[in-house]
């Protein structure tokens, strides 16, 4: 594997090397190497509250670490400035797990904001785009609904529809599958399956949903309690013998991995009977 | 049962907390500052975006529209029967259009209708921008490389500090039509010397200029508090209503104080 991540050195997009991030005393992150391959699927996966959110918001330059460096396409995104920041941030795409959309604008003019605002196409031009990026996700004829008027599953294919509309170079995608049905599950399956093989998009997917991440992933990072405790591909993660990966992988409630979030013992706060922590 | 020990420990945490809110207070004024500093850089955004500042003149002095109109009419009356019973006395009730006129341009005008503003049109800032927060809609700009602060913040700051001389100078009017039917229509005054003592006293640069400079500074006060506090938002529905009330309160301190310190520059001679 050492061998293997020489070769591709070059073909590594977003580069994170020594990084830690802590909010007030609670560390999310410490010393954290990942690498992100240009042109494949990266899939992080690991608990809830694990910091996968925070990861995409350090990618992004919205957060910045304490430590250690981040570096989007040979910049180092920790320490650009806001302009440059802007500028790299035109290529790249994000899907918020709560979508995110802006409530005063349908969801047509959400999908052709991004347009507006960076391109000078004419408005022709933007129909279509938008048309056809709706299309994509099944929503062309909910095009005139308003944010308010859409189900949390609906609300999140629009904000994938945006987050594509300037075709950029690497999307990350913050849960996309939850609240989707089966159906609308697949079609996302595909869809970024197909950006990521027709356009060559560097697509970081993070899920808790082992098996549909394993299914389009080329490669997977595990993620808990501030460290990375698995990395593969997707053969190699169900081959592990990693007790980490293997907890994840087979969801078995006990293992090294936390359900809690970081807490006194439980049984002493019972018996010491005071309610107040 | 406060015991001894306790009792010579007690300054000490009032100094603490009381230094906690010092340094609270000067930490939240500079990020004011600073706040204030990159929304103005976006003003060159803004010039080539002016619709946005249309819309929001539209939806602020809209809002605030028939209130301001309503109060202004309630306060030019007051002021009609109040100054009548008062010049009547000295035979004096030919100026009562000087009294209302000169207490509306030069103080009640700016002022209620700041206060007003701050009551309907801040907090209604406030609210929605802190709501664009807290639905994570400013940081979904900030990734699509559209900076919130020049989007959707200095429009709603243009847009504010546009509207309100216009606003307080509809006060004014309205109110000097108010005392107006006040004192003309009800009370009998002079309808010639009502205009003419007014038109003859009330002097261009010393009261309606300053009554404008006046409304352009509270309307700075105002929109910079409410937008900061939305901006600055912690992001609960708990946060934004706090904020939308400290965006009132704060801004009613803010005109208040400024209108003393104005008054002061400008009528001491
Ligand atoms: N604004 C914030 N202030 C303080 N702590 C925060 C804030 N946002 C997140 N955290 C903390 O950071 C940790 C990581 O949060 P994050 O949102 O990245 O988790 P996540 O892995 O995306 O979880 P989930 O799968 O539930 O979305 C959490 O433990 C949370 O308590
Ligand atoms: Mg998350």
């Amino acid at each position: 594997m050492q061998n293997n991540q020489e070769i591709q050195s070059k073909d590594i997009l977003v580069k994170i090397r020594g990084m830690s991030f802590k909010r007030g005393t609670r560390v999310i992150f410490e010393n954290v190497n990942l690498d992100i391959q240009r042109g494949k699927i990266t899939a992080i996966m690991g608990p809830s509250g694990c910091g996968k959110t925070t990861l995409l918001r350090l990618i992004g330059g919205q957060l910045r670490p304490q430590a250690g460096t981040v570096t989007v396409d040979g910049l180092q995104v920790n320490h650009l400035s806001r302009k440059a920041l802007f500028k790299l941030r035109k290529r790249m795409g994000m899907l918020f797990q709560t979508g995110a959309l802006l409530t005063d604008l349908n969801v047509f003019d959400n999908v052709a904001y991004p347009l507006r605002e960076h391109t000078d196409l004419p408005d022709s031009m933007i129909h279509d785009l938008v048309i056809m990026k709706l299309q994509a996700v099944g929503l062309r004829g909910a095009r005139h609904l308003m944010p308010s008027e859409l189900s949390g599953g609906m609300a999140r294919r629009v904000a994938l529809a945006r987050a594509i509309a300037l075709d950029p170079m690497m999307i990350m995608y913050d849960e996309p599958f939850t609240g989707q049905d089966p159906i609308s599950m697949g079609v996302l399956i595909r869809l970024i399956k197909s950006m990521n093989e027709a356009l060559g998009i560097t697509s970081i997917v993070v899920s808790h949903d082992v098996a549909e991440s394993a299914s389009i992933a080329d490669f997977i990072y595990v993620l808990s309690a501030g460290h990375i405790v698995g990395r593969g591909t997707p053969q190699e993660m169900q081959q592990s013998d990693s007790k980490w990966v293997r907890q994840f992988m087979e969801a078995l409630p006990d293992g090294p991995v936390p359900f809690h979030y970081p807490a006194a013992d439980y049984d002493e706060e019972l018996l010491s009977g005071n309610g107040h922590g | 049962m406060v015991k001894l020990g306790q009792l010579s420990r007690i300054p000490l945490e009032v100094l603490q907390t009381l230094g906690r809110y010092g340094l609270d207070f000067f930490e939240r004024l500079g990020r004011g500052h600073v706040f204030m500093i990159y929304v103005l850089m976006g003003f060159k955004d803004v010039l080539q975006r002016w619709q946005l500042v249309v819309i929001q003149i539209f939806s602020v002095g809209v809002l605030s529209f028939v209130i301001i109109v309503i109060s202004g009419l309630f306060v030019g009356m007051v002021l009609g029967l109040q100054g009548y019973n008062t010049l009547v006395d000295f035979g004096a009730e030919e100026s009562l259009g000087v009294l209302v006129a000169l207490s509306l341009v030069r103080e009640l005008g700016p002022v209620v209708a700041a206060l007003l503003f701050a009551g309907r049109a801040g907090s209604a800032l406030t609210a929605e921008i802190g709501l664009m927060k807290t639905t994570e809609q400013l940081s979904a700009m900030e990734m699509m490389a559209v900076d919130p602060l020049h989007r959707i913040v200095a429009p709603r700051f243009l847009a504010g500090t546009i509207s309100m001389p216009l606003l307080a100078a509809m006060f004014s009017a309205v109110g000097v039509l108010g005392g107006y039917f006040v004192g003309v229509g009800l009370l009998g005054v002079d309808d010639g010397a009502f205009w003419s003592q007014m038109q003859d006293t009330v002097d261009l640069r010393d009261d309606i200029f300053n009554g404008i400079i006046k409304s352009f500074v509270f309307g700075i006060a105002v929109t910079w508090i409410a937008v900061f506090e939305g901006y600055d938002t912690v992001p609960t529905s708990e946060g934004i209503s706090r904020a939308t009330t400290r965006t009132v309160v704060n801004s009613s301190l803010a005109v208040l104080g400024l209108d003393f310190i104005l008054t002061a520059l400008m009528f001491n001679k």
